[in-house]
């Protein structure tokens, strides 16, 4: 049985497939969040950040399971890219928003966790960490490798939802205090995180040819040439990054300018 | 995948989609031609392989374009009438060549070229069966000799390096 979308080179069929992993995951995450967002609630965080926390539960499990995950795997760039906007890019700060304060009260003022944490966090680090896993992750022999086996796959679905928890922490999460991280700061740090994600959508529109054998070689899933589909890809990371990016800079911009930064307090004083 | 020796162009005779007789070794002399055994409800390597090749045709000057020819030859018969033939084939190219003769011709063909026979699967409860059919792109140059074949899993940019390099190469003396 497979546990996890991969590419497996056989033709498509619409009868429903049950990956088990892509169900655990899930329901990880689901637990994992309710959790956090009830002692989120408790702590006074909104209805709209739970629900799009819930939202983004949703998402993730459905951009993973059948019919959207194989599809990526295996037959599709653009549904991979549909995968990387929704795990990298827009589930991370909806999941982070609904827990930021029980995440934020939870982070021991010391010991090794808080240093981890504190390491990983720092915007330099996370903006670098994020950038080396998106680019790791699109490097075509790395797909090629990586796609056709369920590990492989599994371990690219998850670097691109645990990049994009390290990527948005600093952003959403009050802990660790960086005063020198300004709302300013945080908008410029947000578009220049993404700048790289934004190149590799650039190649993939640019391109002459198809530049993932899985995708190229796969058995045809639609009228659209593998090139076409690759073209439809790098739209869907230039655009939807796009929107997502720019729109959530432009929410910042306004809580900001209007005096508001939208941030919580931190519950605790440590400081890097 | 180089051939050694190289495969001479063979000479056969086959029915193209418009019903007339195409005599293979003479329509194409002394053109980059690619040669490909399939059939039209091949779900996965006849599709990709002749898109592949079709993608990198279409990026070439028109002056290469008028040098090459893509025939295929079905090694389905039973369902690749003339008009599904050209259907399918106008989805990659209106000017590729679909030909079709009987089972046993196309099998001689297949085994004087050194192909492996196609083999037809037992039907399904639906009736629809699969064929075994070798995956190869033999691609015959202006020499009228094939050196190389091409398996499945040639990438379009595989092709776009090696179609200018065999369009190069020169005829024989009196072609």
């Amino acid at each position: 049985m497979q546990w996890w979308c991969s590419a497996s080179g056989k033709p498509w069929t619409w009868e429903p497939q049950f990956y088990p992993g892509v169900w655990l995951l899930a329901a990880i995450l689901a637990v994992t969040f309710h959790r956090l967002s009830q002692r989120g609630r408790a702590m006074g965080e909104s209805r709209l950040a739970f629900w799009g926390g819930w939202t983004a539960v949703g998402l993730v499990w459905q951009v993973l399971d059948w019919p959207l995950g194989p599809l990526a795997a295996g037959y599709l760039a653009s549904a991979h890219a549909v995968q990387f906007v929704v795990l990298a890019l827009l589930a991370p700060p909806l999941l982070l928003l609904a827990a930021r304060r029980p995440l934020a009260a939870g982070l021991p003022a010391r010991g090794a966790a808080r240093g981890v944490v504190q390491f990983v966090t720092q915007p330099l680090i996370a903006g670098v960490l994020f950038n080396l896993v998106a680019i790791a992750t699109h490097v075509p022999v790395v797909v090629d490798t990586l796609m056709p086996t369920q590990v492989g796959a599994f371990v690219i679905d998850v670097a691109w939802l645990v990049g994009g928890l390290i990527l948005w922490w600093p952003i959403v999460v009050p802990e660790p205090v960086r005063p020198w991280f300004s709302v300013p700061v945080r908008m410029l740090y947000l578009f220049l995180s993404t700048l790289v994600h934004t190149g590799i959508a650039m190649v993939m529109l640019v391109r002459d040819f198809p530049m993932y054998g899985i995708y190229e070689l796969a058995p045809p899933w639609s009228a659209w040439s593998p090139l076409e589909d690759q073209h439809l890809a790098g739209g869907v990371m230039e655009l939807a990054g796009a929107v997502v990016i720019f729109g959530i800079i432009t929410v910042m911009f306004f809580r900001w300018s209007g005096g508001s930064s939208g941030e919580v307090p931190p519950s605790a004083p440590p400081r890097d | 995948m180089a051939v050694e020796p190289a495969l001479p162009r063979p000479n056969f005779t086959l029915t193209d989609t418009r019903g007339a007789a195409f005599e293979f070794g003479k329509e194409t002399r002394g053109l980059l031609t690619f040669l490909f055994f399939g059939y039209t409800n091949c779900p996965d390597v006849c599709p990709v392989q002749v898109a592949n090749v079709a993608a990198v045709l279409h990026t070439l000057p028109f002056e290469d374009q008028r040098k090459a020819r893509f025939v295929f030859v079905t090694a389905d018969p039973a369902r690749d009438t003339l008009p599904a033939l050209r259907k399918w084939l106008d989805q990659f190219d209106a000017s590729f060549i679909g030909l079709r003769g009987d089972d046993a011709e196309v099998m001689r063909i297949m085994s004087a070229i050194g192909m492996p026979p196609a083999i037809r699967s037992a039907p399904g409860a639906d009736g629809r069966y699969e064929v075994g059919h070798p995956a190869t792109v033999i691609v015959f140059t202006a020499d009228d000799s094939a050196h190389v074949l091409y398996p499945f899993g040639t990438r379009q940019s595989d092709w776009a390096d090696d179609i200018p390099r065999l369009l190069k190469v020169r005829p024989l003396p009196g072609n």
